[in-house]
């Protein structure tokens, strides 16, 4: 049988080559080049005496400012997790529980709405609202709540609600795949044996649903510490993060190497997440398939 | 089609909810309070998520050349600007350029791929599927520094068909996603049927295959041309100067001004962005590929 279908299999598996051959020539060997790049003096097309160096990574490990950087990329993407999971839960929970068709189809009409617009638009709509005569500040100033505006952009709060609206949907799909798995049956059994409603959450859905909250929070904190427009308009050009600091080694420096060598750095740290995003998400499915 | 997805579930749904129905009778105050709040909770997360793009809407609409709110009145005068303007213009006519591209590119490769993934019973197909999909999990940032570096080191120089193909990597992984979703879910009988009423493995993959498949093809190249008209990491490093895709203008523009016209540029966005997701709607229905 195996044998008899095999000729017909092979013929439609050679469809794999051309992406098989745009995956290598644009993807494998430029992140390849990247790592050689990150550990040479220079250029080795335009110089002809390069040489092995670790010195690009020996500058981030030594100075504290690089340090700094990577904390403060880490930072905001902690909080931006944090907050996305607490906004991102309710949503998830209402699109994964709700019965009406109407209803699911309007609430991920609004999820995914958003998470089609560009970042650049998402984050040009967060300065209108955020900005010092911006339409928030516009408004406590009419209802005369405040006297002089609060800054609400140019800082971390600012880059980092602005993550987090752009990447809550990332979190709400997660979460509502993997509510959406839990059987409904159980919290209605717990309610029915007298616990309340958020009782039956607290004890039956909420640990549940823990690797939804896991693998959305890494792919959200994977997506926030990759994040460039965002933390540079909403941070007007006075924070450092990790994909701003490479982009000006190139535009600014040009030093290839340095921004191989951070680029690094941030690839190992999402590969490393985007793993364990799998693995979490790869679980889940396996207990389904298992029950 | 959204309907059909969720056909099954509601029969089943319907009665379990009426058995738990009574519980509110006996304890109604704690169940309606949580419930308000649940409700409360859930609609202040819809109005942040749906308010930036309202507001950008009000301001390209509102005649003020700062933000104003409440607006003053309706013009089309920052819409005017926009299409006067000569660089958003170039901008514009070159992102559809690059999108349309990038579709056709990612659509073919990516659908062929799928193809061969779910019946080509390749060795190590959940590797190669792992691969297929990790532009869109990994960092778009560092795609666009490793092609830059790439294209810097083989001396070539900005050229476009370097930022159709990085567009093309950020965009195959929708629509491998999109038509294995569909492949998976058909079933493989209808293709065995034919075949034992004597069709060719041809045609039967013109006649059945294909026309089962489209719909998944459809969505990823819908999903393509979306992703890769707002794409931006990519381009930062990939466009040359003096073409520029309308992210890149925009967000350069953004940079020293804050006025209408970014707003009715934002607007054409947005509206593109709802286009897309009610085509998506009545292709293959929006529950088909949410899956992250």
């Amino acid at each position: 049988m195996a044998a008899g279908s095999a000729p017909r299999i092979n013929s439609l598996a050679l469809l794999i080559l051309p992406s098989a051959l745009l995956f290598a020539l644009f993807f494998i060997l430029p992140i390849g080049l990247m790592a050689v790049m990150s550990v040479l003096t220079g250029n080795p097309v335009v110089m002809p005496n390069v040489a092995f160096t670790t010195k690009h990574y020996a500058r981030m490990g030594n100075d504290s400012y690089y340090l700094e950087v990577i904390w403060t990329t880490i930072r905001i993407g902690l909080w931006t997790t944090l907050a996305a999971l607490l906004i991102g839960y309710p949503l998830a929970h209402w699109m994964a529980r709700i019965k009406s068709r109407t209803g699911h189809a309007l609430l991920l009409m609004a999820v995914l709405a958003p998470m089609l617009t560009g970042i650049v638009v998402r984050t040009f709509a967060w300065m209108t609202l955020l900005s010092d005569k911006g339409v928030i500040n516009q408004i406590l100033t009419s209802l005369g709540l405040i006297t002089r505006p609060p800054q609400l952009m140019y800082n971390e709060t600012g880059i980092i609600i602005g993550l987090v609206h752009i990447y809550v949907p990332f979190m709400v799909l997660t979460l509502t795949g993997v509510i959406g798995r839990i059987d409904e049956r159980l919290e209605q059994a717990a309610e029915n044996l007298g616990a309340s409603p958020w009782r039956a959450f607290i004890e039956v859905t909420l640990p549940l649903s823990l690797p939804g909250i896991l693998a959305g929070s890494l792919l959200v904190f994977a997506l926030a510490i990759s994040a460039y427009v965002t933390p540079i308009l909403l941070g007007g050009f006075q924070i450092m993060t990790l994909p701003i600091l490479i982009y000006q080694q190139i535009s600014a420096n040009f030093n290839v190497g340095f921004a191989a060598a951070l680029g690094m750095v941030l690839l190992v740290i999402s590969l490393s997440l985007v793993i364990a995003y799998n693995h979490v998400l790869g679980l889940v499915s396996g207990q389904r398939e298992l029950r | 089609m959204t309907s059909l997805a969720k056909g099954p579930q509601l029969p089943l749904a319907a009665p379990i909810g009426i058995a738990a129905a009574p519980a509110p009778g006996r304890k109604a105050a704690p169940v309606r309070w949580g419930r308000r709040f649940y409700i409360a909770a859930n609609v202040a997360v819809l109005v942040f998520l749906l308010a930036p793009i309202a507001i950008v809407i009000v301001f390209a609409l509102n005649p003020t050349p700062f933000i104003q709110f409440p607006p003053v009145g309706v013009s089309l005068r920052w819409f005017e600007k926009f299409f006067a303007s000569r660089d958003f213009m170039h901008a514009l006519l070159f992102s559809l350029e690059v999108a349309a591209m990038t579709t056709v590119a990612s659509t073919v490769l990516g659908a062929s791929a799928a193809l061969a993934i779910a019946r080509g019973n390749l060795p190590g197909s959940r590797l190669i599927v792992a691969t297929m999909l990790s532009p869109l999990m990994l960092p778009a940032i560092l795609t666009g520094l490793a092609l830059f570096q790439s294209y810097v080191l083989l001396d070539v120089g900005r050229p476009l068909w370097g930022l159709v193909a990085g567009h093309t990597l950020v965009t195959i992984p929708y629509v491998v996603r999109t038509t294995l979703a569909v492949l998976h879910n058909f079933d493989v009988r209808l293709e065995e049927a034919a075949q034992n009423l004597g069709a060719s493995p041809a045609r039967t993959f013109f006649e059945v295959t294909l026309p089962l498949v489209k719909p998944g093809v459809m969505a990823g190249a819908i999903f393509a041309f979306i992703v890769s008209f707002d794409q931006f990491p990519v381009s930062l490093f990939l466009v040359a100067p003096g073409s520029e895709t309308l992210p890149i203008t925009l967000f350069n523009y953004l940079k020293f001004d804050l006025d209408g016209t970014i707003g009715a540029a934002s607007v054409i966005s947005i509206l593109l962005a709802f286009i897309v997701v009610i085509a998506l709607d009545r292709t293959v229905g929006l529950r088909s590929y949410v899956k992250l």
